[in-house]
């Protein structure tokens, strides 16, 4: 393992990755990172740590050790997101929350973009109907683990919507045109369709 | 009741609507809206609301910008329908929409490349304005909302439900993303176990692993089942030593981490015990008096309830169900 070298006290600089993780759009106004003292009480619950490489607070030291490599890192995408380090950090960190900039930090690279190009039927669904659904891509292992029952949920699933007396689950016509235009006018079109060129250049 | 800080309606809600509950287990949802009709809780659904991006936003597909504007999209409506209390019924969109709300109060520069998309192409009606939406008075999760009326709750009992043994999940982006809001504790989570006490339906109060997530992880589910699936046996061993017959939650996502597999996990542990899994909506229903297909949906649930219903004397008609495979 290389040996990494902190940056003294005192003489950090604005564009180093712990600053520019305090800057992003994702970090709260009241990030406690430089207040981190790796205490580990974020490892000690998080289910990622308990049954990976991963290591909730080696995360947060490479940061602070401006260890770029950690955004190439495979690594940081072993995170469940379920904020458990989040709300058992006693200096107001979160590393879960760090995790999703580092993670927005790769896919503005290739090797990020390619970590969540499997994930893109959900926003092909998001654009076409304004609605989240479980990524088609995945649908072959989800047959063999969840049974017949769940195929036949997918070909009944309107059906049994009217049964429970429930309204249509789908947007108005009109709803999903400002959804539409929203999302151009965001940006997220153009995200995904960088994100697929990577899919479509291997 | 312990003191609550933040305000939760009952009136004027719009029922905040789940992509995963509208697909997996639109029970959930047929039982929120029975439920808050017998309490008198006012509300609409409104097809103008779009998915929070929950989801996606965790598959790390919309980026955070993305999602605070189509959120603040979604507030416009809440707010032009005059139903701005928001209440989902899944615990991301609960979280997603808190955060979201936050970051276009709080960060003025944001809001302003928002409004300015907005005003760029013709959505002048989507803006949003500094303090439109309170992230912690005008959204509150369905639970917030059951418990604060919960002592209205017996005055509606229709069935006896205390013989079962349950144990509780609470959704950890209930609990644990805005704790400050979290009602009855968030690391030793109680809310679903106060809604089950007024039923007078005891709970496993404690149980090894408790304020654990369901291993679900987003991206993990999909893209790293072995690691998903490990994390979930974590919490499914210790349930089997409980030997509950119920588990109750509050998030479809925790509930298709359970339901849809525990066959899965049975096998995979060799440890096989049956329980069923629940929202509590599903179960305030139940007590309730509602119909076990028409209103809970137990159809759509890949592990059978049926067995619960025996248990507690329930009638239904098996043929109802035209989702799981019989043998004849």
């Amino acid at each position: 393992m290389t040996k990494l070298n902190r940056r003294e006290m005192g003489n950090s600089s604005e564009e180093d990755l712990a600053h520019r993780v305090l800057k992003d759009i994702k970090a709260p106004s009241d990030l406690g990172l430089l207040r981190c003292v790796q205490c580990g009480l974020c490892t000690s619950m998080c289910p990622a740590s308990r049954h990976s490489e991963y290591d909730a607070r080696e995360i947060i030291k490479r940061v602070l050790d401006n260890d770029e490599s950690i955004i190439d890192d495979e690594i940081i995408w072993n995170c469940f997101y379920c904020y458990t380090c989040h709300s058992v950090c006693p200096v107001g960190n979160s590393v879960c929350e760090v995790n999703q900039i580092l993670r927005e930090m790769a896919i503005q690279k290739d090797v990020g973009k390619k970590q969540i190009e499997s994930f893109m039927s959900f926003a092909d669904s998001y654009l076409a109907e304004g609605l989240g659904i479980i990524p088609e891509e995945y649908h072959g292992q989800l047959k063999i683990d969840y049974g017949k029952h769940w195929e036949n949920l997918q070909e009944q699933l309107q059906d049994i919507r009217e049964d429970l007396g429930l309204e249509s689950m789908y947007l108005l016509p009109e709803a999903k045109e400002s959804v539409d235009k929203t999302l151009e006018a965001i940006g997220f079109k153009k995200r995904v369709q960088e994100i697929k060129d990577v899919r479509n250049r291997k | 009741m312990e003191e609550i800080k933040k305000f939760i309606p009952t009136e004027n809600i719009t029922l905040f609507r789940s992509c995963l509950v509208s697909a997996e287990y639109p029970g959930v949802e047929a039982s929120t809206k029975y439920v808050f009709d017998k309490l008198g809780v006012e509300y609409v659904i409104d097809r103008n609301q779009s998915c929070c991006t929950g989801l996606g936003h965790y598959y790390d597909i919309f980026d955070e910008l993305s999602t605070t504007a189509l959120a603040a999209r979604n507030f416009a409506y809440a707010i032009k329908n005059n139903h701005k209390q928001y209440v989902p019924t899944c615990a991301t969109c609960y979280a997603i929409l808190k955060t979201a709300a936050k970051t276009l109060n709080e960060k003025d520069e944001v809001r302003e490349q928002i409004n300015q998309a907005f005003r760029d192409n013709g959505l002048e009606e989507l803006q949003y304005t500094k303090g439109d939406i309170d992230a912690r008075d005008d959204i509150t999760h369905v639970v917030d909302v059951l418990y604060y009326l919960k002592d209205k709750i017996p005055e509606n009992k229709k069935r006896e439900l205390s013989s079962l043994k349950i144990a509780t999940h609470h959704g950890c982006h209930y609990c644990k993303v805005h704790f400050d809001d979290t009602l009855c504790g968030y690391r030793n989570p109680e809310i679903i176990d106060k809604i089950c006490e007024v039923m007078e339906v005891p709970t496993v109060e404690w149980y090894d692993q408790k304020p654990r997530h369901c291993g679900g992880g987003f991206r993990q589910r999909y893209a790293n089942r072995e690691l998903s699936l490990d994390a979930t046996e974590d919490k499914f061993l210790s349930l089997h030593k409980e030997k509950v017959d119920l588990l109750l939650v509050m998030c479809p996502n925790c509930q298709v981490q359970f339901d849809r597999y525990e066959q899965v996990l049975e096998e995979r542990t060799g440890d096989r015990h049956y329980f069923a899994i629940l929202n509590i909506a599903q179960l305030v229903a139940l007590y309730m008096g509602a119909d076990p297909y028409k209103v809970l949906g137990i159809q759509t649930h890949t592990v059978n309830v049926e067995l619960i219903l025996d248990k507690l004397g329930i009638e239904y008609d098996p043929k109802e169900d035209t989702l799981h495979v019989r043998e004849e």
